[in-house]
């Protein structure tokens, strides 16, 4: 896929370390100083270079030529013909992929908050201080780290299939609504349950922000006769605010980037890819089925780049409005 | 970082060599799939197929026998559901990398030799690696496109209707020869009102089906460059559909969806199935009713429309081993003791040694060899329809957008624009 986010939330910190840190200079020759350098750049070059090479050859050079590609009309055995945009017009003009736009939208506006909302919430319990603290925490991550593979995707849809868990619990409690897996209108509500579960990653971010809320704070706070709630909305909330927006700028491009587990609660083995009806045909899945099923891998290109662009700005546009709502701390920044 | 001290020649090779050796690494595994001869001049061909877990029990017990009498030839094996089968060998052929010898079918003839990748066998057949004779019903001409052997018929089958014998039985419905599309509609009702399941598990998407029923009245599904029909044709299929779901005729679309892959007749949602009569061998195995074959409906009381169909094995262009993949290619399609193994699962045998060396002892197989010869003797069969280039893909789409009209997501009109709009961009036209 087109744009690639790593949990690294280290990033600024960087940038004061970078300045390579040298022992004690030996007083001499600026030449002979200058031949150390280069040989310890050289050094340094060759310990990156495995790196540098799978930069190079699996992700730079994948990424311009499939911009080379959303150019052309190019089925995988034929020399891709140049075409000009006439991928991307027929992109807008193709109701299919209208439809998967508005499902990707539905389930990022949706499950991104859903999904941060949980977080959120287990982080305020988790942080707290209690007996097993330790085990709950790896307890509530836990889901995040298989939540991303084939296998759950596969209980998941056995779990919310007809006649299934979910589908006689609902029973109990009288509501007739079947499995949502072969429902074309429910079978996105179990796409958001499954990304909604994996709350971890974020409920770890979270859980280190809140520890950063200094204390005193709160204690003023109480003895100005402030209540929980009141505590939490000027308190806890403007000061986890940046952490808060880091999560919601992660975990909104990471949402835009479903595929393996709508690919596999839709379909898998066997069946249509995108769910019946295409209900859970997110943008990635119908770029799957251009690509892969129909051999249209100019098109599939040209809609990978569409979806960074989209991505692109939907980031920039976050970043806007971070300036209204996230509240850095004097000096902080 | 190395903090001030003397970064080494030596630290240098090091990270040099280590570089080297990751990507030497990595340049063996990347191309590790190529079979080749080793040096005893034993030979590796990769041989893959679509199909579910019991065909390839029984292939992998052929593959045993075909090792056994050529020593020198190892086949190493892969399989997938259908459609996972065709994106796998899709990519897999772009790369350059397919398997040496695979199983085909006429919808990707044409597709595949337009895109270079399969192997014209008729040299082999020439160098007598490959024998063509002793094919049943003119067998040996349903691989060859424009006088190209691309494919080597393996079995043959027919569209049939499949259906669930005692669902039948209890609802009183006896399809006979002959029985026309107003017998089978009243036969739906009865079944619904008697046995309290469907008719049908959704004959409105299956593309054979419609392909037989446009031949009952002239048509064909395709001709050799697009499709054989009109909007209006398929607004009229699909306006009796839609009807037949609300209905309750044809099994509620959202439960067929959930049990795929298995089949809804097995399944117990539908009384039967249009599809090929090879497949009761696989509903047997998933199910646990008797199944049994029935006569397609007709418009006229006699055509049906129907053609042989076929399983072939094709090789691909680029295998570095055309004989040993022809003398496997011949050894499945000739050699006896494979038809006992396989029985009818890939069609009723294509040449006759092996149709006369598999004499089916139990009921499901002795039903599909009985509906076979029916269908000669009533003379119903005619030449098969062509497939041009992108035909599979009609065909998932025709499933697809019947399966959002039966879902209630489409109107008729919208469902029938889509299937042009979307044939025309696979077909070309």
């Amino acid at each position: 896929m087109g744009t690639t986010v790593t949990h690294a939330p280290a990033l600024e910190g960087l940038s004061q370390d970078s300045e390579p840190r040298h022992g004690p200079v030996k007083p001499g020759r600026p030449a002979a100083l200058k031949r150390r350098r280069r040989r310890e750049n050289l050094a340094g070059y060759l310990f990156m270079s495995p790196w540098i090479a799978g930069f190079l050859l699996l992700t730079a050079g994948p990424m311009i030529a499939s911009l080379y590609f959303a150019f052309t009309d190019y089925n995988l055995f034929d020399a891709p013909q140049w075409i000009g945009f006439d991928n991307f017009s027929e992109m807008f003009g193709d109701p299919r992929w209208r439809h998967s736009v508005q499902v990707t939208l539905w389930y990022v506006a949706v499950g991104t908050p859903l999904k941060l909302i949980a977080a959120l919430g287990v982080a305020l319990l988790l942080a707290q201080s209690r007996r097993g603290q330790a085990f709950y925490r790896a307890a509530f991550y836990a889901p995040s780290l298989i939540g991303a593979s084939v296998s759950v995707a596969i209980v998941w849809k056995a779990i919310f299939s007809d006649d299934a868990v979910v589908d006689r619990t609902q029973k109990i409690f009288g509501i007739d609504v079947g499995g949502w897996t072969g429902d074309p209108d429910m079978i996105i509500y179990s796409l958001v349950a499954l990304t909604v579960w994996q709350f971890g990653a974020p409920m770890v971010i979270f859980l280190a922000g809140l520890k950063q809320v200094p204390r005193e704070l709160y204690e003023a706070a109480e003895v100005d006769g402030a209540g929980k709630m009141r505590r939490f909305w000027n308190i806890t909330l403007p000061m986890i605010s940046p952490v808060l927006f880091f999560n919601v700028l992660l975990e909104t491009i990471h949402s835009f980037q479903i595929f393996s587990s709508a690919y596999i609660v839709g379909g898998g083995a066997g069946g249509n890819a995108c769910g019946p009806a295409d209900g859970s045909m997110v943008y990635t899945c119908y770029l799957y089925v251009q690509g892969f099923e129909n051999s249209r891998m100019g098109l599939a290109s040209a809609m990978a780049w569409m979806l960074l662009v989209a991505v692109a700005l939907v980031t920039a546009v976050l970043f806007w409005s971070q300036k209204r709502w996230v509240h850095y701390e004097e000096g902080a920044r | 970082m190395v903090n001030g001290r003397n970064v080494e020649r030596r630290t240098v090779l090091k990270a040099a060599g280590a570089t080297a050796a990751t990507l030497g690494l990595a340049a063996t595994t990347g191309c590790g799939g190529d079979g080749g001869a080793s040096a005893d001049g034993t030979v590796t061909i990769r041989y893959a197929w679509w199909g579910a877990e019991d065909r390839a029990q029984r292939i992998n017990k052929t593959i045993a026998l075909f090792e056994k009498k050529y020593p020198k030839i190892k086949v190493k094996t892969d399989f997938q559901p259908y459609l996972d089968f065709w994106k796998k060998f899709n990519t897999q052929a772009s790369g350059g990398n397919p398997p040496d010898v695979f199983q085909n079918a006429i919808g990707f003839l044409r597709k595949y030799d337009a895109k270079n990748v399969l192997l014209d066998l008729s040299e082999q057949a020439k160098a007598g690696n490959l024998r063509m004779e002793g094919f049943r019903a003119g067998l040996e001409k349903f691989g060859e496109i424009d006088g190209k052997l691309l494919g080597v018929p393996v079995g043959s089958n027919s569209m049939a209707l499949v259906i669930d014998k005692p669902v039948y039985t209890r609802a009183g419905v006896k399809p006979e020869q002959g029985w026309t599309w107003d017998d089978f509609d009243a036969a739906m009702k009865k079944i619904r009102d008697k046995t309290g399941r469907a008719g049908d598990s959704g004959m409105y998407g299956v593309m054979y089906l419609y392909d037989l029923y446009l031949r009952q009245n002239g048509k064909a599904f395709f001709t050799e460059e697009g499709l054989g029909f009109t909007e209006s044709d398929l607004a009229d299929w699909w306006t009796k559909a839609e009807k037949g779901v609300k209905d309750g005729l044809y099994a509620d679309a959202k439960k067929v969806a959930q049990i795929k892959p298995k089949s809804a007749v097995a399944a117990e949602l539908a009384g039967g199935e249009f599809t090929w009569d090879n497949f009761t061998v696989r509903y047997t195995s998933e199910g646990k009713s008797e199944y049994g074959l029935a006569p397609i409906p007709t418009t006229d009381g006699k055509k049906t429309g129907q053609y042989l169909g076929s399983l072939m094995l094709s090789a691909s262009k680029r295998t570095r081993h055309p004989k040993e993949v022809a003398q496997f290619i011949d050894f499945m399609v000739h050699d006896p003791e494979v038809a006992k193994i396989m029985g009818y699962d890939r069609g009723v045998p294509a040449t006759q040694a092996q149709y006369d060396a598999y004499q089916p002892t139990d009921e499901v197989n002795k039903a599909i060899a009985a509906y076979e010869e029916s269908l000669v003797k009533a003379g119903v069969l005619e030449p098969i329809t062509p497939h041009p280039n992108g035909a599979d893909i009609c065909e998932s789409a025709f499933l697809r957008i019947a399966e959002e009209l039966a879902l209630g997501k489409r109107s008729v009109d919208e469902a029938v624009k889509q299937f042009f709009t979307e044939s025309k961009t696979a077909l070309g036209t």
